[in-house]
């Protein structure tokens, strides 16, 4: 395993000391940030994918994140310097009305994982919010969650608002009362049925 | 036959006179609405399940297997239509004031093996006085007689659904990396509490028939906890309890838990939890006609029938009545709505669901009466 695979396995193990020490090893050793950053992203779509295939769960999710979190906070410095910054923008929320905010915390985690620069808007987050948050900050993409069934018409309004605003952006809904059929009937573009499949839709999305 | 003997006789695969016929409750908007089309004024979502004649599965017996004392509530600050408060479990949730839902976590006592230790370990004892009722004696004396009516039910705690909401869903999943001996502490703490609360109650020579748990463990996609250290950490602890209430003659342990709990009722089967509650149908699907068929008779039911069909109309409530009655029949399940009845369900559909479970299910044999309203709606339903 080179060191840049270790990087990743160390992500993906959820070993925040060692991603971190490895992080800095190759910054001191020269290699590209951009090839550390692969490294590390690497190990939040191997999380991800094993997520998917019901071989890993939440905590092993959540220490996966908190290995690349800190390590990008080594590397981060590094980045910037060379100008190197998410290519994609996502805002997120809990729709109005909705106070839950687990499975919402979970996609911004992983959208994260993936590089995304996310914008978390909390819960509650009533629509016109939404469309000004995409506006201000140029998003590609927008996810919306819900997790009452009672909520779901403030994601249609949501979804309807943000199409009447002409805003470019890609709409994820999700949510446990949410499915690929009501996505559809509110004009989403798509429907994440969990964080990790979230990551694959809107790379798919703001690649189309 | 009583609602205990009935009840007792489904479990247990014996002959009845009929199902019970039982709900979930209603959620107090549904309530409220539905007051405008004919229902009482003076029900409300505590006292709605008596008036549509429901039979009553549980009992709890008013021993407390939580924090003891409890937290004080407290009101922290007021948002206008939502507001911070300080629950019994000293978690402090944003909540909406005017709607019945669930609150938001926003802040924690316990976060780690200090707050353990000052905050929840020491309400987690058996000897402190509140854990029994007041008048337990009479209780006691009265819960002797073998042919009381109602269920009892004992409480059986929660290994991860209580340190859960203590800590938050990231707080506990991190812990069980970071910290697994406290983790595995605060499990055992719980289970020992259980054990002996069981073994007190017990001893008061009562034959309790059930006993409930809560958990809450799962989400759409599946458990929070990943199932080697759900093996690791729980399943010994569950297996201890049941075994304890085995022991003490009490075969029904139920266990309440949302979300998709598929891959779990290997495992709960295995640890001696044997009844799940209340099976929601959710968007993954639940089923207890596959259920029975994955699981046998090994796996006894409580709910299961899918409260978004309601809404729908009568052919497909007629449907799914029929679709579950040969499972009903067969016994070891008690079907009724996978959780409160919501708003979106028109009061003449849940009389049509009421009406076809009292002449399927119940067979028209020994119900409970109903109110007016009923007649009217129901015509010459049972």
């Amino acid at each position: 395993m080179n060191p840049l695979e270790s990087l990743t396995d160390a992500v993906v193990r959820g070993d925040r000391r060692e991603a971190v020490r490895l992080t800095s090893e190759q910054i001191d050793g020269g290699s590209p940030p951009k090839e550390i950053l692969a490294a590390l992203v690497a190990g939040m779509d191997t999380v991800g994918d094993r997520f998917q295939r019901n071989e890993a769960f939440v905590p092993e999710m959540l220490i996966a994140a908190r290995a690349m979190t800190e390590s990008m906070a080594v590397l981060e410095p590094l980045l910037a310097a060379q100008g190197i910054r998410p290519e994609h923008t996502a805002v997120i929320g809990t729709v109005q009305g909705d106070l839950h905010d687990i499975g919402k915390n979970l996609v911004a985690m992983m959208w994260r994982g993936a590089h995304f620069n996310v914008v978390d808007l909390g819960t509650n987050v009533a629509a016109e919010d939404f469309v000004n948050a995409a506006k201000d900050h140029g998003a590609d993409i927008i996810g919306l969650s819900a997790l009452l069934t009672t909520t779901m018409p403030a994601m249609r309004q949501t979804v309807q608002s943000i199409r009447e605003a002409g805003l470019h952006a890609k709409v994820i809904v999700g949510g446990a009362p949410i499915t690929a059929e009501f996505a559809d009937s509110i004009g989403a573009d798509a429907f994440a049925p969990d964080a990790a499949t979230g990551v694959d839709i809107a790379r798919k999305l703001v690649s189309a | 036959m009583t609602d205990r003997e009935r009840f007792l006789a489904t479990m247990h695969f014996q002959p009845r006179d009929r199902a019970p016929i039982c709900d979930f409750g209603f959620w107090s908007e549904t309530v409220e609405l539905w007051k405008s089309d004919g229902l009482p004024e003076h029900l409300d979502e505590n006292t709605a399940t008596d008036f549509f004649g429901m039979d009553r599965f549980e009992g709890w017996v008013g021993v407390v297997d939580g924090l003891d004392p409890a937290f004080e509530s407290v009101v922290i600050e007021d948002r206008g239509q939502t507001e911070v408060v300080q629950g019994s479990d000293g978690v402090r949730v944003l909540r909406h004031k005017f709607m019945g839902s669930i609150p938001q976590h926003v802040g924690h006592l316990l976060t780690d093996r200090e707050s353990w230790n000052k905050h929840y370990k020491p309400r987690l004892t058996p000897e402190s006085p509140g854990r029994f009722p007041g008048a337990w004696e009479q209780r006691v004396k009265r819960w002797r007689n073998p042919q009381r009516p109602n269920v009892l039910t004992l409480p059986g705690g929660s290994l991860y659904g209580w340190i859960r909401n203590w800590m938050g869903v990231e707080a506990v999943s991190l812990a069980v990396y970071d910290d697994p001996a406290w983790f595995e502490e605060m499990v055992e703490t719980i289970t020992d509490l259980v054990c002996a609360l069981i073994d007190k109650a017990c001893s008061f020579g009562v034959q309790f028939d059930t006993c409930g748990m809560w958990e809450d463990m799962c989400y759409s996609g599946g458990p929070l906890l990943g199932l080697e250290h759900f093996k690791k950490y729980l399943l010994p602890r569950y297996r201890r309890i049941t075994d304890r209430l085995r022991n003490h003659g009490i075969d029904i342990v139920w266990l309440d838990c949302d979300g998709n709990i598929e891959r779990l009722v290997p495992l709960w089967l295995d640890a001696g939890v044997n009844c799940i509650f209340p099976i929601e149908v959710g968007t993954w699907g639940a089923d207890p006609v596959a259920y029975r068929r994955e699981f046998g008779r090994d796996l006894l039911m409580l709910g299961g029938f899918d409260k978004h069909v309601l809404a729908r109309g009568k052919q497909e409530i007629e449907q799914e009545v029929d679709r579950l009655t040969p499972v009903v029949e067969e016994g070891g399940y008690v079907p009724f709505c996978d959780h409160r009845i919501p708003p979106d369900v028109p009061l003449a559909n849940y009389m049509e669901y009421l009406c076809l479970a009292r002449e399927r299910w119940g067979r028209g044999v020994d119900l409970k009466p109903m109110g007016k309203l009923w007649h009217a709606m129901a015509g010459a339903a049972p």
